[in-house]
C-alpha cells in the first residue's frame, strides 16, 4: 500500500536536478541564478503539473469517468476561446482581464461538458471521453474559425502549447492561485470521492450534490485558465496521472490526492527537464515532450486494463 | 485538327506583333506573361512592398498588409494564408502576385487568373529581393526604378557593414509574447548576419521558421554584444506582452547589450511580415546603420 510513496523521493532528486540544470553556469552569483531562474521555473512546473493533475481528477469524479481531463473535454478549449474572445474585444487587456476571461469561459464550458455527460446512456465508458474529445473539438473549431477571421490563428498558438522557457522570476505567480486552489481541493476531497459515486448516493448522504458540483467546476475551470495564461496548455497530466495514482491507491481522495498533486508535478517537471536537456542549449516546449511521453504512458493504462476499485 | 492548328497559328502569327511577352523569374521558375497587367492582386507582401515602390498602380491586396504604408492597397482578397477566390474571381484581375504565406494557394489561384509565386526564403534572401525586383521591373517596364533602388540596396547595405564593422556580435531573437526563439545565419533573418557581416554570438542555430526556443538563461549565457530583436506579436496586429517588456528582466540586464543599450528594436512588420520587400529591406538596414553607428 506505500508504494506510492517513491514518488517522493522522486520530486527532492528532480528539485535538484532542475535547480542545477539550464543554459548558464552556476557560478559565483549562482545563488543569484537560482533564485531569479531555476527556482520559479521548477516552481512553474510543479504548481502547473500538480493543479492540472488534481483538475483531472476532480473532473473524472463530477463526469464520473476515468478517461476524461481538461484538455480533452472542452475546459482547455473553452479558455482558449474566452482569451480569444477578450484578445478581439480588448487588445492589450491586463492580465487579471484575460484570466477572468478566460476562467468565465472554462466554467461555462465544463459545466456544459458535465451537463452534457449526466444525459448519457450510462454502461459503455468510453462514451463520456468521446463526448468530451467532441465537444472540445466544437469549442476548439470556434476558436478557430474567430481567430480565422481576424487573422489570428498563429496568435493562439502562444496559449495552446505549454512550455516554461520564458518562466523566471516575476512571470509565474499567477500559478500559485492554481496551488491554494490544489489545497481547497484536499479540504472537500471527501466531498468530491462522494460525488464520484453520483447524484443519489451524495444526497442520500445529505451532502448537496450541486454545490459540491460546482465547487469542483470552479477549481477545475482556475486552475485550467491559470495554466494556460501563464504557460500554454499542457496535456495528458490530468488523464495519466489520477489514473495511474489510483491504480495504486484507490479512489479516496482524502488519501490519494497528495499523491496526485506531487506525481502531477513530477510528470511535468521531468518533462520540462528532459525539455531543457534534450537539445540543449535550445528548448523542446513540455507540451511536445509531454505529448510523447504521456500517450505511451496512457496506452499503458489503457493495456493494463481497468483499474481498480 | 488540322483547321485548328492553322487557325491557333494565324492567330499567333496575328497577335504577336500586338503582345509584349515577357518571361520573369519566379520561385518556381521563369514564367511567361503575355502583356503588362493593369489591374494585379497581390496576396504576398514583400510584393506588395515593391510594387508599391516601383509605383505600380491598379494594385489590390488582401484585407490586413499588417504595414501602414502599405494599408492603401488593402482590399477584400482575404488573408495572407487564406486567399477569398470569389473575390479575385469577381476583380478578375490581369495577374495575381502569391507567394510565402500564400504560396499553397497558387494552384487553386491559377485557375482563376495568370498567378506568379514570388515566395522569398532562405539565406540568400537579397539575391531574390535583387531578382524579384529585376522582374517585377521588367514585368511593368519599370526597369529603370528597378535598377535605381537596387543600387540604392547596394549602397545601404555597403554603408550598413561599414558601420557594423568592428562594433561586436550580435543575437537576433524574435518575441511572441513573453517567450523568445533565436535565429541564426541560416535562418529566414539570417541576411543580416551574412549580408552586413554582422558575427553571430553563437553558430548552429537550426533554419526553423519560427526559430529555436531559447530561455532568458540563454541570453544572459551567449552575452551577446548587441541584441537585434522584433515582436513578433506586434507584427501580426496583435496587442501583448511587448518585447520591451519580455527583454526587461535581471537576466538579460546582465548582458554586454544591455549594459551598453545595445539592443535594438527592428520594425517588426517591414521583417517579419513583408521579409525581403525592398523598403522592407532598406528599412532594416537603415535602423541597423543608425544604432551601430551611434555607437563608437
Amino acid at each position: 500500500m506505500t508504494r506510492p510513496a517513491f514518488v517522493f523521493p522522486v520530486l527532492v532528486t528532480l528539485i535538484l536536478v532542475s535547480l542545477v540544470t539550464g543554459v548558464a553556469s552556476l557560478g559565483e552569483d549562482g545563488w543569484w541564478l537560482v533564485f531569479v531562474s531555476r527556482l520559479p521555473r521548477t516552481l512553474a512546473a510543479l504548481l502547473a503539473g500538480a493543479g492540472l493533475a488534481v483538475a483531472g481528477v476532480i473532473m473524472q469524479m463530477l463526469a464520473r469517468n476515468p478517461f476524461v481531463e481538461p484538455a480533452t473535454a472542452g475546459t482547455g478549449q473553452a479558455a482558449g476561446l474566452g482569451l480569444v474572445a477578450v484578445t478581439l474585444l480588448a487588445p492589450g487587456a491586463a492580465i487579471w482581464l484575460k484570466m477572468s476571461a478566460a476562467t468565465t469561459a472554462a466554467l461555462i464550458g465544463t459545466a456544459g461538458f458535465v451537463a452534457l455527460v449526466r444525459r448519457l446512456p450510462t454502461g459503455d465508458p468510453l462514451l463520456v471521453p468521446l463526448t468530451g474529445i467532441v465537444y472540445g473539438g466544437i469549442l476548439g473549431a470556434a476558436t478557430t474559425f474567430l481567430a480565422y477571421e481576424r487573422d489570428l490563428l498563429q496568435y493562439i498558438d502562444i496559449w495552446m502549447s505549454g512550455e516554461f522557457s520564458g518562466v523566471m522570476l516575476g512571470r509565474y505567480e499567477i500559478l500559485w492561485i492554481g496551488g491554494a486552489l490544489t489545497v481547497l481541493a484536499y479540504l472537500y476531497a471527501d466531498r468530491f470521492t462522494i460525488a464520484g459515486f453520483g447524484e443519489e448516493t451524495t444526497r442520500s448522504l445529505g451532502l448537496g450534490y450541486g454545490q459540491v458540483v460546482a465547487l469542483g467546476l470552479v477549481i477545475v475551470s482556475v486552475i485550467t485558465a491559470v495554466t494556460v495564461v501563464t504557460v500554454g496548455m499542457i496535456p495528458f497530466v490530468g488523464l495519466v496521472v489520477p489514473n495511474l495514482v489510483a491504480r495504486m491507491r484507490g479512489e479516496n481522495l482524502r488519501e490519494t490526492l497528495p499523491y496526485v498533486a506531487v506525481s502531477g508535478g513530477v510528470l511535468v517537471l521531468a518533462c520540462d527537464i528532459i525539455g531543457r536537456v534534450i537539445r540543449y542549449p535550445f528548448e523542446v516546449p513540455v507540451g511536445t515532450v509531454l505529448g510523447v511521453l504521456g500517450a505511451a504512458l496512457f496506452l499503458w493504462i489503457l493495456h493494463r486494463g481497468p483499474r481498480r476499485g | 485538327m488540322k483547321r485548328t492548328l492553322a487557325a491557333v497559328t494565324a492567330l499567333t502569327l496575328f497577335a504577336a506583333p500586338a503582345l509584349a511577352e515577357t518571361t520573369i523569374e519566379t520561385a518556381t521558375g521563369p514564367v511567361t506573361i503575355s502583356e503588362t497587367p493593369a489591374t494585379t492582386a497581390v496576396l504576398d507582401m514583400a510584393s506588395l512592398d515593391m510594387l508599391d515602390a516601383l509605383g505600380i498602380e491598379g494594385v489590390t491586396a488582401t484585407s490586413n498588409t499588417y504595414l501602414e504604408r502599405l494599408a492603401p492597397y488593402a482590399g477584400d482578397l482575404g488573408t495572407l494564408f487564406e486567399p477569398d477566390y470569389e473575390a479575385l474571381n469577381a476583380l478578375s484581375p490581369d495577374l495575381i502576385v502569391a507567394g510565402g504565406r500564400s504560396t499553397e494557394a497558387v494552384p487553386q489561384l491559377e485557375k482563376l487568373a495568370p498567378t506568379v509565386d514570388m515566395t522569398m526564403w532562405g539565406d540568400d534572401l537579397l539575391d531574390q529581393t535583387r531578382a524579384r525586383l529585376a522582374a517585377f521591373g521588367a514585368l511593368y517596364g519599370k526597369e529603370a526604378e528597378a535598377a535605381a533602388l537596387t543600387e540604392s540596396l547596394d549602397a545601404e547595405i555597403a554603408a550598413t557593414q561599414a558601420a557594423v564593422e568592428g562594433k561586436g556580435n550580435a543575437l537576433i531573437l524574435m518575441t511572441n509574447g513573453g517567450k523568445v526563439s533565436a535565429y541564426g545565419a541560416g535562418g529566414r533573418f539570417g541576411w543580416i548576419h551574412t549580408e552586413i557581416g554582422l558575427p553571430e554570438v553563437i553558430e548552429g542555430l537550426e533554419d526553423t521558421s519560427h526559430g529555436e526556443s531559447v530561455s532568458f538563461e540563454f541570453i544572459r549565457e551567449t552575452n551577446p554584444d548587441w541584441i537585434l530583436v522584433l515582436d513578433r506579436v506586434a507584427a501580426i496586429g496583435g496587442e501583448g506582452e511587448s518585447a520591451e517588456a519580455t527583454l526587461d528582466n535581471p537576466l538579460v540586464a546582465e548582458t554586454t547589450a544591455a549594459q551598453k543599450g545595445q539592443i535594438v528594436y527592428l520594425n517588426a512588420g517591414d521583417i517579419y511580415v513583408a521579409g525581403g520587400g525592398i523598403t522592407s529591406v532598406l528599412n532594416t538596414l537603415e535602423i541597423i546603420q543608425t544604432a551601430f553607428g551611434a555607437s563608437s
